[in-house]
């Protein structure tokens, strides 16, 4: 996996610190409030929302936190260019969870926009909603609206834990 | 049997469930903190409506049950559970009844029409889509 980076973006939203349900919406509502100012399309606009309400609710519902280590809290970025809005998620969560994770990711980068809506389809058919309230279908719901490949990263803190890290990129401009 | 009726908040939608008049709507925003505690009563209310109004309906004419769904976002977990109420009314087809669903999404709004279109695709059912201006 090649280190994520960012170039010539302006940072429309940062969150570093402990999320909570509250702070998802007052980020969400920001995050609308801008691009209505930009005069943004509503799909572009419902396709940024999704993107971040998964995302920001796969660090609130899936987190582990790391009690002894403060350096790895969740963080949220969320930047434009003139082509597309790029975001990044970030959260520790224990290495162990690592496999299926990484498992789900390929296995959704591996498909084309057919091949999301099946898996789509197969997941909420067969899937029974877990206690956290997560459905399984949080990443590729992120991968159906962004179009893109998700680029992710696993950073090792210690034995027992990890710091994870997404990044997707949707279009609003693709005529550039 | 009474209706359904739950206020929207922040992070919930409006559902207006009148059996009276065999129209059901839900609408507006469903991203809830606790997802099973706010679609479960909502399920377990159509079991009841199932068992003891449909059920119990002797007369050959069946009324026509109108779903209006108008949906300004829903996030996954909420996707599950819609699907599972649009399940309980496909059921409720078995009892004789003929249901319509109406999927309203704002004009433009392609994310929303189309999750309309998937949800209709995975139950193999047609919709009714209307669009409205914002």
């Amino acid at each position: 996996m090649t280190e994520l980076e960012v170039t010539k973006q302006e940072n429309i939203l940062a969150h570093y610190g402990p999320l909570s349900y509250e702070e998802i919406g007052f980020l969400l509502n920001r995050m609308s409030a801008f691009v209505d100012k930009q005069g943004l399309s509503i799909t572009v606009k419902k396709k940024v929302y999704s993107a971040m309400v998964e995302s920001l609710e796969n660090i609130y519902k899936h987190q582990d936190i790391i009690s002894s280590n403060s350096d790895y809290q969740p963080r949220f970025s969320l930047f434009l260019d003139d082509k597309e809005f790029s975001l990044f998620a970030s959260n520790s969560l224990l290495t162990c969870k690592i496999g299926p994770l990484k498992d789900k990711l390929d296995k959704v980068n591996s498909l084309n926009r057919e091949g999301l809506k099946d898996l789509y389809k197969l997941t909420i058919l067969s899937g029974n909603v877990s206690p956290k309230g997560g459905a399984g279908l949080g990443i590729i719901n992120i991968a159906k609206v962004s179009e893109n490949k998700i680029n992710y990263k696993f950073e090792n803190v210690n034995d027992e834990f990890s710091y994870f890290t997404i990044n997707v990129s949707i279009l609003h401009n693709s005529a550039i | 049997m009474e209706p359904l009726y739950i206020e929207p908040t922040e992070f919930t939608p409006k559902v207006f469930f009148d059996p009276e008049n065999s129209v059901f709507e839900i609408s507006g925003f469903s991203r809830p903190e606790n997802v099973i505690g706010f679609y479960k009563p909502i399920l377990k209310w159509l079991e009841d409506y199932n068992d003891k109004v449909l059920s119990q309906n002797t007369n050959f004419e069946k009324s026509i049950l109108t779903l209006n769904l108008k949906m300004t976002y829903f996030n996954s977990a909420s996707s599950k559970f819609l699907l599972d109420i649009m399940l309980e009314f496909m059921k409720f087809m078995s009892k004789g009844n003929k249901i319509e669903v109406n999927w309203y999404y704002e004009e433009g709004d392609d994310e929303i029409m189309e999750s309309g279109e998937e949800i209709a695709d995975m139950l193999g059912y047609n919709f009714n889509f209307i669009s409205y201006l914002p």
